[in-house]
């Protein structure tokens, strides 16, 4: 039995994926920022949740297959934009890109990425059935990003999503205390580590060494590709703090497909939305990743959703380890999920194989949730499944509502 | 002194049994599913209703008797139907029926249980059958009147299970039911010589492996036989037409298992059904289930007397059985606790759950100045209760 069957959720997964990585790696992936409150407050809020099992529901005939934007997705989820799939994995985006393909959800590449889009497009896109979405951070030169999304146009990506939660460079000590830097810079810490994982170290590492050398961030411009965060040419081109709506407005000229803003933790930010014409919102905190005292996404999602009502598509990340918080982000308003980590353990563990082991078992459990509290179709998930009403972002008991 | 004296309660019959069982059985019987969130937030559950001392009553004639569905039972308990106390004990479910009948309490045997009901019957004592519904119908109502031609006076039927749960550790753990020959549980058997020799041996020596007894025939299987049909179990397509079938052709107590919304609890009055047991199964199947206490007040309050109610899913103390009674339900059963017992000492360790629970519940009611079980109501807790939350002082 390999390490990967003996995976049975997605906790075993990341057990397995902190076994193999190296620790700087390890925690690229799993760590928040600062001191992983946002983190810990993003599956507080999920688990806090409670639902009630619907009794003598002939739920025989289930499935939890939806339409995105207007086309079928086999359940209600998407792979969010990661940075370090390819350091999970020898050229991990395409063992993701593929696996989502599999498993008929779509995929999103992201601009710092290790591996081409035309490269993902052509192994893993519309040809073989994939729906591709291209996550953009905005750089200070406007002008190599517009030319980035023409690029992703071209290439075939359905979807833009601009994320608009980075504008500044997020507070991860962990990254400096463990040597790591992307791209690598050489240091004993990070040297150690590696030495310690060798079959990582042959399997990751030595694969790009004796095929395209380090690995580089393969949609950047070319001269930007070796970016090193030290370089203050490269710190101009990626500095993102004057990001405004006019930007989103070119955007919307710009982009001929569906575009999404994630990021969006506010009401008012997403009617905004709504008047520059954008097609989705991601309703995420970054995983817990930038802002450290940030409010938990399934927290906001709700005044969020009551906000915007049916005029734009609300997607939720930041969290989402299990079947059931899809249930509970449906019920909450939202239309689907994107998930980072969980299939990112599962690249670690086994490349796409791995991958697209993680999406079926979220797609198992939420198909059990879906079952239990009756529901026979994702549009019967709402929150009268829950235990205690919902008002606004709170879940208060019944009686509270009326006292 | 046997490791059975110096358990004092249910905690203590928790630690012997899970020293005395293999792991792979232990956490069959004690864990529940995925993160163990529900199981956890059940006894929370119970844990943060605090009641207050009653000064001054007369309370040297009270009484845990009660009746329930018009018979006595000396105290607000039934025994679960549960799967496991034949691993849990040589013939367990038989220590586990002479423990109830002899403490007063009916025993609900399980669909899944290792022992024929003919052989239950013998033991005497008030018997309820767990009811799985199998895909096929005609094999479940068979299975009923079965268990009515054999004196059972109740039915419940379980309709909180229409997927199988997600319990990981039993894979981990290389333990299923039907048991199917790993490494891992093997080793697991060898590390536990007591429990092999006086369970496993036991069974070999008799020729008569537990087997599930009361399937029909074609679906039969002795549980070292490899995997048993799944497609047969699936319970999925159970339904409100089911029930009134079973209403039907059910003349005793008929009781549904897994309600937890008020709505449910409703239609089952309205399909004939004289009970329903608010239970999440022990936090073993949905573990994003809310606790069964906080959704009892709210059924309480929609069903009033016209059904009995029955709790489960947590209770492992006297004072726990005290607060479901407080909110409206007529009596709780018990897993795992009398399993603990079972697994520690058979009959007399299930016993000795049942009698811990009771001289809890007793002290309990002594301390609020309950004489008798009508006399427990929400006045004995601190805080104003309204519908299913504590609002305040």
């Amino acid at each position: 039995m390999s390490a990967l069957d003996r995976c049975l959720n997605v906790y075993d997964l990341r057990a397995a994926a902190k076994r193999r990585l190296p620790k700087a790696v390890f925690e690229f992936v799993d760590r928040g920022s600062e001191d992983g409150i946002a983190v810990a407050n993003n599956r507080n809020a999920f688990e806090g949740i409670k639902l009630r099992h619907r009794a003598l529901v002939d739920v025989s005939g289930r499935s939890m297959a939806t339409t995105l934007f207007g086309k079928p997705v086999s359940l209600p989820m998407a792979i969010a934009p990661t940075g370090a799939a390819g350091l999970c994995w020898h050229e991990g985006e395409l063992e993701l890109a593929k696996a989502a393909a599999k498993a008929k959800i779509p995929f999103t590449l992201a601009t710092g990425a290790m591996t081409s889009m035309e490269k993902i497009a052509k192994e893993a896109g519309p040809g073989v059935g994939g729906r591709l979405w291209f996550q953009l951070y905005v750089w200070n030169k406007r002008e190599m990003s517009y030319q980035l999304i023409e690029r992703a146009h071209r290439a075939g990506f359905e979807a833009l999503i601009v994320t608009v939660d980075t504008i500044v460079p997020p507070n991860r000590e962990y990254n400096t205390h463990n040597g790591f830097l992307l791209p690598f810079t050489p240091n004993l810490t990070f040297t150690l580590d590696i030495m310690r994982h060798p079959v990582w170290f042959t399997n990751v590492l030595m694969k790009y060494f004796t095929t395209i050398g380090m690995p580089r961030n393969e949609n950047y411009p070319d001269e930007y590709k070796r970016l090193n965060r030290n370089d203050p040419g490269s710190y101009e081109l990626t500095r993102q703090d004057s990001l405004d709506w006019e930007d989103i407005r070119i955007f919307r000229d710009k982009w001929p497909g569906i575009l999404m803003i994630k990021g969006i933790n506010r009401p008012d930010d997403a009617v905004k939305a709504i008047e520059y014409g954008v097609d989705g919102i991601v309703v995420s905190n970054h995983g817990g990743r930038n802002m450290d005292s940030v409010v938990a996404s399934v927290d906001v999602l709700p005044e969020i959703a009551e906000a915007v009502g049916e005029r734009l598509t609300v997607i939720l990340d930041s969290g989402v380890r299990r079947g059931s918080d899809i249930a509970k982000a449906l019920a909450l308003g939202a239309k689907a999920v994107l998930t980072g980590r969980a299939t990112l353990y599962g690249t670690a563990v086994g490349g796409e194989a791995g991958a697209f082991k993680a999406i079926n078992l979220i797609r198992n459990e939420l198909d059990k949730t879906m079952a239990y509290t009756g529901c026979r179709s994702v549009d019967e998930v709402t929150t009268d499944i829950f235990f205690g009403g919902r008002q606004g972002n709170r879940l208060f008991d019944r009686v509270m509502d009326t006292v | 002194m046997a490791s059975l004296d110096r358990c004092l309660n249910v905690w203590d019959l928790r630690d012997a049994a899970k020293r005395r069982l293999p792991k792979g059985v232990f956490e069959f019987v004690d864990r529940a599913t995925e993160d163990h969130l529900a199981v956890a937030n059940n006894r929370l559950a119970f844990e943060r209703i605090k009641l207050r001392h009653r000064a001054l009553v007369d309370v040297s004639g009270r009484s845990v008797a009660t009746t329930l569905f018009g018979k006595p039972a000396s105290l607000p308990l039934a025994i679960a139907p549960t799967g496991a106390a034949g691993l849990c004990w040589h013939e367990g479910e038989m220590e586990l029926a002479r423990a109830a009948a002899k403490a007063q309490i009916p025993l609900t045997l399980s669909t899944a249980s290792m022992t024929p009901m003919e052989k239950i019957a013998a033991v005497g004592g008030r018997l309820w059958f767990q009811l799985y519904v199998w895909k096929r119908r005609d094999l479940s109502h068979q299975l009923i009147e079965r268990a009515h031609r054999n004196g059972f006076e109740a039915l419940i039927v379980t309709v909180d299970s229409p997927v199988s749960a997600n319990r990981e550790y039993n894979t981990h753990n290389g333990f299923g039911l039907p048991f199917n020959p790993t490494l891992r549980f093997t080793f697991d058997i060898m590390r536990h010589p007591a429990w092999t020799t006086g369970v496993l041996m036991k069974y070999f020596t008799s020729g008569q492996f537990p087997r599930h007894q009361n399937y029909p025939e074609e679906y039969q299987k002795s549980i070292l036989s490899g995997v048993g049909s799944r497609d047969a179990m699936r319970a999925d397509s159970l339904a409100w037409d089911d029930i009134a079938k079973f209403r039907d052709i059910w003349p005793g107590v008929l009781m549904l298992k897994g309600v937890n919304r008020p709505d449910d609890a409703i239609k089952a009055l309205s399909y004939g059904v004289d009970g329903i047991v608010v239970s999440n199964h022990g936090g073993r199947n949905m573990d994003s289930a809310a606790a069964t206490l906080d959704v009892l007040p709210e059924i309480a309050e929609a069903v009033g007397d016209r059904m009995t109610l029955i709790l489960d899913s947590g209770v492992r103390r006297g004072s726990d059985i005290v607060k479901a009674l407080a909110l409206g339900a007529k009596a709780v059963l018990t897993g795992r606790a009398t399993l603990y017992g079972t697994a520690v000492g058979g009959e007399a360790g299930a016993l000795k759950a049942i009698n811990i629970l009771k001289n809890e519940a007793d002290r309990t009611m002594a301390y609020t100045g309950c004489c008798t079980v009508d006399e427990v109501s929400s006045d004995i807790f601190w805080g104003y209760r309204e519908g299913n939350r504590l609002v305040g002082v």
